[in-house]
């Protein structure tokens, strides 16, 4: 596979969050301000890259193995697996978050453990197990997957903080607006299909 | 059966656990040398606060009120919003002095609503009370009191100021307290009050007694009779009577209807909210 | 006089207001009010430090005497308006809606004056003698502001002043008062304004006047050259006559943001002030009356009339044979920048250029929507600031947000709020962001 038409997919077309509906919850929930919303991404790029390695060197080289004459395979194993090693990789993230930036860390508040339970992350895990990607390719995809979230989240913030100063009808005030908003702007992701 | 636990049960629990294990301490190891220390008195105090992060103590919110009354900073009893029994339990778990505590309400001292004042031309601006006073001040004659517009009400992190006539009403039994609504208000009419205190002047003009009549019914012209009942609880500035909250007894319901204000400027806060919810009904308890 | 709109000069931006009512008052010549009973000098009338009453209640006064002395640098003297006795300082309805202070004179009819300052041969003095004589007769800006004139005159030493120019653009709907005084008083205009140039030691001076007062231009150009001044036509364009687009559009200076006239080299006055320099210096006379339109669709007799300073409204609009209906709304000022008065008791200040009457019909409450995002305010805005961003910022309390868009430079010409088709209240957002900003700035 194509290095470029990796990314390219991973960033437009096959976007993480528009068009594949993954990650959701940070998606409304850290977009109120741009400035939250770029910590956000950041810690989602690094944890995405992180884990998509970590999981493909598990999920490639440990999972099927010969022991005393005996193949075992264990790839039924990956959800539970892939969920137990991004969890840990939030830990030790929240960990240094805290004593490196303590302001991020306010910033980011609840949404950081969040990434723990972020499908987007268990996604890309699965996806590169899907694929077959090697550990090169999945760490490319986990990156750019992580970009593409991030791209998503930037765009909307800074819909949302001009959104903040409309003056929409009661009843669509607030979250109700930004999620007709999120649809619109996944609307136009759509027309990246077919880009590769 | 024995071959399922040993192909596929046993290496997959051996699997996890061994792996479990590796990445809990990588944990352990990061937990060690990235140490934050933090004072866990202060997720205690900030768990016993009102969370409202009303702003009423003069900080940003209540974790950070938490943390000046850990360093000593502050008094539990700085708190505007907390119940005795809370700030003492504040205290007690800290350890230390609970501090003198001042609970206050606000009231608004202005009965003007617009049966009593005399209207103004046509005002066709912003409804907020900061922007009106900027151009001519509202629909209202008087250009000391309420002017109506709810900024206030708005503002009120607790719900307690009703508008009613266009005149701000404050439900004590709502208020804590904080402040918010008097550093709102651009007139300065909403004052902050001890809480046992229930007689006030709901007037805020302190201009002569004839140029507040032209405007509005139920002004305090400045006659004194409250003063000349008693020095102690009234004082006079200037032609404005107002109550002396800090003496030693405050006035009561009987003081009032000794002394029959002319003008009903003088009132209880439960005989003010009577007359402008126009329900004779109208008590404290019941409306709690 | 034809002038090609064409080769007028002005600025980018701005309005053109529809039907500017200028003809109900604009042929009518300028008549002296007779003298009241009873007179009301605002304290607070001018920008900066309100002045101190020197008179006391029962004080004898004669016209032009001192009454109320400066504060202070900035601050202006007051003169009796006419002679009786001192009622004492008494607080009356003001201008800006809040009670204020006023020294309350009760006319004894005779209006015995005091002897007026010595005249200045002003080719020949010091620019000292000049500027404390426009101190001591209490001139302000006339224009509006009422910022003090020997102020303005005084730039710092390190801002090189090379123009001044003369605003008798005067490009308020409604407003004649400047229109009619170019006209009838021209030549004290313009020697008021070679005075100007004198003390500043300038010998740049324009004045600049919009070319629907053709009249009133070939007038100015007839003695204009005695005096070395350049007559500029202007385009018939609000807010033309402000400071700043003034600049623009004469010299194609921009002031920078945040900066005053002096930084681009410049003072502007007003014409109405010209004329008062002249007065002060080559009568004597201290700043005690100034023409004032009075005008409206309801107002009986539209006209313009030399009133004194303190005369209540009401008695001015008597003058034009009151009001022929009910009016919707009294306005000091013109329409787009003046103030709505709540009551008829206000008195004529330093700076009121007209005594507007507007009918029910024109003062109409549209009520006001949500912004469309149109953009008109963005092309109206003679500062090039985004109004319908700030209204939005500040209705939701970002002060910061509108703090960031320069909401500081708002002159609050109204443009904005003339060409929204949503009729928000613009002008009243700004007002509020800038006296919020000023709040925290101070704090």
């Amino acid at each position: 596979m194509n290095y470029l038409e990796l990314t390219v997919g991973a960033v437009l077309v096959n976007n993480f969050v528009l068009s594949r509906f993954l990650g959701i919850c940070p998606f409304l929930g850290v977009s109120k301000r741009v400035e939250t919303a770029l910590g956000m991404s950041g810690a989602v790029i690094f944890v995405m890259t992180l884990s998509s390695c970590i999981t493909s060197v598990i999920y490639n080289y440990l999972l099927v193995f010969e022991l005393a004459g005996k193949r075992y395979d264990l790839r039924y194993l990956q959800v539970l697996l892939f969920i137990l090693v991004i969890a840990a990789l939030v830990q030790v993230i929240e960990i240094m978050l805290q004593k490196l930036s303590p302001k991020l860390y306010q910033a980011l508040g609840i949404y950081l453990p969040l990434i723990t339970t972020n499908c987007a992350v268990l996604g890309a895990a699965t996806i590169n197990a899907k694929q077959g990607l090697s550990v090169l390719q999945a760490t490319v995809f986990g990156c750019f997957s992580g970009v593409g979230f991030a791209l998503a989240l930037l765009l909307f913030s800074s819909i949302r903080e001009k959104l903040e100063l409309a003056n929409p009808p009661k009843s669509l005030a607030g979250t109700p607006i930004a999620l007709i908003t999120a649809g619109i702007l996944a609307m136009a992701f759509i027309g990246f299909s077919g880009l590769c | 059966m024995q071959d399922i636990f040993v192909s596929i049960i046993l290496p997959a629990a051996v699997f996890m656990g061994v792996l479990g294990v590796i990445l809990g301490a990588v944990i352990g190891v990061f937990a060690k040398y990235f140490k934050v220390e933090s004072d866990p008195r202060v997720d205690l105090v900030t768990e016993l606060l009102p969370g409202a992060n009303c702003g009423g103590c003069g900080k940003a919110g209540c974790s950070d009120f938490a943390k000046s009354v850990v360093s000593g900073e502050n008094s539990p009893g700085k708190c505007p919003v907390s119940s005795p029994e809370q700030v003492s339990s504040i205290a007690q778990a800290l350890g230390i002095d609970a501090g003198e505590s001042f609970a206050r309400r606000a009231v608004v001292c202005c009965g003007g609503d617009m049966e009593q004042m005399v209207r103004t031309p046509n005002y066709n601006g912003v409804l907020d009370c900061a922007s009106a006073v900027l151009v001519s001040g509202g629909p209202k004659g008087c250009s000391y009191g309420c002017i109506g517009m709810g900024s206030c009400a708005r503002k009120c992190p607790f719900g307690a100021i009703e508008i009613i006539n266009n005149l701000a009403v404050v439900h004590r039994e709502l208020c804590v307290g904080c402040g918010t609504c008097a550093a709102v208000c651009p007139r300065g009419v909403i004052k902050m009050v001890p809480a046992d205190a229930d007689v006030h002047v709901y007037c805020n003009n302190p201009e002569k007694g004839p140029d507040k009549r032209k405007v509005c019914k139920v002004s305090c012209l400045g006659c004194r009779k409250c003063e000349r009942y008693s020095a102690d609880m009234f004082g006079t500035n200037g032609f404005l009577a107002s109550v002396k909250y800090d003496a030693d007894k405050l006035p009561t319901a009987s003081d009032v209807e000794a002394i029959g204000c002319p003008t009903g400027a003088l009132l209880t806060v439960e005989r003010h909210l009577q007359i402008e919810t126009n329900d004779p009904e109208y008590s404290e308890d019941e409306n709690k | 006089m034809k002038i090609n709109n064409s080769a007028a000069l002005s600025f980018k931006g701005g309005i053109h207001p529809s039907g500017d009512g200028k003809n109900l008052s604009s042929a009518k010549a300028i008549e002296s009010a007779p003298i009241f009973e009873r007179y009301f000098v605002l304290l607070g009338q001018n920008a900066g430090k309100a002045p101190e009453a020197v008179v006391a209640k029962g004080d004898a006064v004669k016209k032009y005497q001192l009454i109320a002395k400066a504060s202070g640098f900035v601050s202006a003297n007051l003169h009796a308006p006419t002679s009786g006795t001192v009622a004492g300082v008494t607080t009356i309805p003001g201008p800006m809606g809040v009670p204020a202070q006023a020294i309350e004179i009760v006319s004894d009819g005779l209006d015995e004056a005091v002897e007026p300052f010595s005249a200045i041969e002003w080719q020949k003095a010091d620019n000292k003698v000049l500027l404390d004589r426009v101190a001591e007769c209490g001139l302000v800006g006339m224009g509006g502001a009422s910022f003090p004139t020997h102020v303005k005159l005084s730039p710092p030493p390190d801002k090189a002043i090379d123009t001044l120019i003369f605003n008798g653009a005067e490009c308020e709907p409604y407003l004649t008062a400047d229109h009619r005084l170019m006209i009838e008083y021209t030549d004290p205009v313009l020697e008021g304004a070679a005075i100007v140039g004198k003390i500043l030691g300038v010998s740049n001076i324009f004045i600049g006047v919009e070319i629907n007062k053709a009249d009133a231009i070939s007038e100015l150009q007839k003695l204009a050259d005695k005096y070395g001044i350049k007559i500029v036509p202007l385009k018939v364009r609000y807010p033309q006559g402000s400071e700043k687009q003034l600049i623009n559009s004469i010299t194609g200076r921009e002031v920078r943001s945040g900066g005053l006239p002096m930084d681009a080299g410049c003072v502007v006055q007003n014409v109405g002030t010209a004329k008062a320099v002249y007065d002060a210096v080559v009568k004597g006379l201290p700043l005690v009356e100034r023409v004032v339109t009075v005008t409206g669709e309801v107002v009986a007799e539209p006209g313009n009339w030399l009133v004194r300073i303190g005369t209540p409204v009401i008695k001015v609009i008597e003058l034009a044979k009151g009001v022929t209906a009910n009016p919707g709304k009294l306005i000091l000022g013109g329409p787009m920048m003046g103030f709505a008065q709540k009551s008829f008791d206000v008195p004529v200040s330093k700076n009121t250029s007209g005594i507007l009457l507007l009918s029910k019909e024109v003062a109409v409450n549209y009520g006001s929507g949500s912004c469309i995002r149109c953009g008109r305010c963005v092309s109206a805005c003679p500062m090039h600031l985004v109004p319908c961003l700030l209204g939005c910022a500040i209705e939701g309390e970002r002060y910061d947000l509108a703090a960031a868009n320069h909401v500081m430079d708002c002159l609050e010409c109204g443009a904005c709020a003339y060409i929204c088709p949503a009729h928000r209240p613009l002008i009243q957002h700004m007002r509020r962001a800038k006296a919020e900003i000023r709040r925290r700035n101070a704090k």
